[in-house]
């Protein structure tokens, strides 16, 4: 529990707290919700445990502004980031606002809606859903988020409805004079048996300083299969704190792939919160960081009924004086028995300077489970580095294939092809730039 | 061909010398088998010649066609032709046998002034191979040895060794672990690529394999030292009495030197 002290409201908090009012009912009981938390948590601090690791004074201290006024330079040759596979199922947000024009919409056949939050602020799923999905204790993030949000993106399944194609959700932030905040918001309803890829990303256009605190919820219905890919490709100054949260029904399965190369300081913070017995879930993540770059993941899995399966495989490579922060908790209540839980996480640590904090964080108080969980942190394995020479590799070549080899793993999941490519070549492209080890300029 | 000169190595750092002087000349078109007792530094050899930055050679020379090649990198002695089959071969999670073998066979093929391949003629020419080791295609799109059973371990470096064709190939125990048929098959495939113009040094504990492929000399190493070498039949003579009898022998030399 985080205690409300006496502090200097932000420059942030002051920017929350004097967002403009929105103009539907629904956006303003949120941020009468949100004004709450706001009003009673103290920005986080390393001497919280949850915030240990993390130091947030970049945040504290830069003088944040709303996008109106921070002067953003309009974005050019956004097209280049659609995916094929989505060209009529695209939605594309710069700066957290809508983009109709980039954005298309017809080719996903019946029973499924996706359009943006505001055009759809009196549908009845919105309605019912929206902001109560997110289940965050004393977060000032999703505050922010519901203090601060104009829109977002939307997806509806009816019941039986199947996506055609995998639906884009293009977050782009461009260029700008000073920084600014973005406030996306995703809005998934799987009704029962339907079926949808789902592939989100954000994407910095350029190096200017912004934060992004992107909200996600999820609600997946009985029998219905969600599959969400998530890509970070942030600015190298950029800030992202994303709260991506899902619900699972009974037999519904909901699989996750975070991939995370950008961002100067990234805090993901994504959860699984199973409702009922019978369901399957995957929380997979993969981070690449470099330089000065601090990626913090702190998941949650929670157990609540029997009868689930769930694999949270979670690889990260540090090169340079970069931070890696993994908290992973896995909650397995009193009556949630026959669980079989996987929990990975292994660290591949290329630099002296690298550094990696991992915690895994079993709390289990039911008896009859199967629980496995790992963490590791280490170096390319100096033999398979020779074994590599020996067969004509140079040094450089051979870290290269093997820190390839440990990053592909965990994208081989991911069934879009284009996308798969395309994180094929991103993971390229660091171990490219990063199969010598890195010293620090002092 | 090679020539290894009073050489000395140790672990680097450690300052535990494991070998203390081994002389040895391998030339063109011969087959030298190094036998010995666990721990007598044959393992290492192979290495330090392949270059394992493990080991600091602190003494004597290696010579490669009459060159010194102490100061070459192991991708650069692979390149000159020198091929480690390991005792140990290391699994490769995500590489597979193809992306593997193509990479290194063009960047020999390369240094070594051979036109490289492209996927397609590559095909061609590891299908041609598979066969002198009877391994299945589908090894290929399999990731380096992960998942394979010791004996598929082993076999694989014979075909690593048929596909990019060394002109020095070390065989550390590449006998270990193969059920009899394994072995004849490993056999005959080495026995297949050995031709004049290439040489071969067999690490091995035991005489079996040698009932296959038929050495031209045997050495045998205790304690960082060859201690005594002979014709095929030395092998057959350890197989009987054991390495005991040349434990005296040894402090002998030893003292001797």
């Amino acid at each position: 529990m985080a205690h409300p002290t006496r502090i200097e409201p932000s420059v942030l908090h002051k920017l929350a707290m004097h967002a403009p009012e929105s103009g539907n009912r629904l956006w303003t009981g949120i941020r009468e919700k949100s004004m709450m938390t706001l009003n009673s948590t103290a920005f986080p601090n390393k001497k919280i445990e949850e915030w240990k690791f993390t130091d947030l004074k970049l945040i504290s201290r830069t003088p944040f502004v709303r996008t109106g006024q921070a002067e953003t330079i309009p974005a050019q040759n956004i097209e280049k980031y659609f995916i094929p596979e989505s060209d009529r199922s695209r939605l594309v947000f710069i700066n957290g606002i809508f983009q109709e024009g980039y954005s298309s919409i017809g080719g996903l056949g019946k029973g499924v809606t996706v359009g943006n939050l505001s055009a759809y602020a009196r549908n009845k799923i919105v309605q019912a859903y929206l902001n109560k999905l997110v289940n965050y204790e004393n977060d000032l993030f999703t505050a922010y988020n519901g203090l601060m949000f104009e829109d977002g993106a939307f997806i509806h399944l009816e019941p039986g409805a199947r996506a055609e194609a995998p639906i884009q959700i293009l977050n782009l932030y461009t260029d700008s004079e000073k920084p600014f905040i973005a406030n996306p918001r995703i809005l998934i309803v799987a009704d029962t048996d339907s079926d949808a890829t789902v592939i989100e990303e954000h994407i910095g256009l350029s190096e200017n300083v912004y934060m992004t605190i992107p909200v996600c919820e999820v609600k997946v219905k009985q029998r219905a299969h969600i599959h969400h890919v998530r890509i970070q490709r942030d600015g190298q100054n950029a800030i992202h704190m994303s709260r991506p949260i899902a619900y699972v029904e009974k037999n519904s399965e909901y699989h996750s792939y975070t991939i995370t190369l950008g961002a100067k300081l990234s805090r993901n913070e994504p959860r699984v919160i199973q409702e009922d017995e019978e369901v399957n879930f995957t929380m997979d993540g993969l981070v690449l960081i470099d330089g000065e770059q601090v990626a913090d993941t702190h998941s949650l899995m929670d157990h609540r009924f029997s009868h689930a399966n769930s694999h949270q495989l979670h690889k990260v490579v540090v090169n340079g004086s970069a931070h890696s922060i993994f908290n992973g908790k896995i909650f397995v209540r009193r009556d949630a028995q026959k669980i079989d839980s996987f929990q990975e996480n292994r660290n591949l640590l290329l630099s002296a300077d690298g550094l990696v904090n991992t915690k895994p964080q079993l709390e289990i108080f039911a008896d009859d489970v199967l629980c496995s969980h790992g963490a590791t942190i280490g170096q390319l394995d100096p033999e398979e580095v020779f074994y590599l020479q020996s067969r004509g590799m140079t040094e450089e070549k051979a870290k290269e294939v093997l820190t390839y080899a440990f990053a592909l793993e965990t994208i081989e999941n991911v069934k879009v092809d284009s996308v798969h490519k395309l994180l094929i070549d991103e993971v390229y492209r660091y171990t490219r730039a990063n199969s010598k080890p890195k010293k620090v300029l002092v | 061909m090679l020539e290894l000169k009073n050489l000395h190595a140790e672990v680097e750092g450690e300052g535990i010398e494991i070998l203390k002087g081994v002389n040895l000349k391998v030339s063109k078109g011969e087959i030298h088998a190094i036998m010995g007792p666990n721990g007598s530094g044959k393992s290492t050899l192979s290495k330090v010649v392949a270059g394992h930055p493990h080991y600091e050679v602190t003494k004597g020379d290696i010579l490669y066609n009459g060159e010194s090649i102490l100061e070459m990198d192991p991708d650069e002695r692979a390149h000159a032709g020198i091929f480690l089959a390991f005792q140990y071969p290391v699994e490769v999670p995500g590489v597979t046998n193809t992306t593997l073998l193509r990479e290194s066979y063009n960047t020999i093929a390369a240094s070594r002034g051979r036109e490289e391949l492209d996927p397609l003629e590559f095909d061609d020419y590891i299908k041609e191979k598979l066969s002198l080791v009877e391994m299945n295609p589908d090894f290929l799109e399999r990731s380096v040895n992960t998942g394979f059973s010791g004996g598929e371990k082993k076999r694989n470096e014979i075909f690593q060794m048929a596909v990019l064709q060394p002109t020095l190939s070390l065989l550390d125990e590449t006998d270990s672990g193969l059920d009899i048929d394994a072995l004849r098959i490993v056999s005959d495939g080495i026995n297949k690529l050995h031709g004049d113009h290439d040489a071969i040094v067999l690490i091995t504990h035991y005489q079996r394999l040698l009932n296959y492929i038929i050495p031209d000399h045997v050495h045998v190493m205790i304690n960082g030292r060859i201690v005594k070498t002979g014709g095929k039949e030395l092998a057959l003579e350890l197989e009987e009495k054991g390495y005991d009898w040349l434990e005296s022998l040894e402090t002998v030399n030893g003292e001797a030197k």
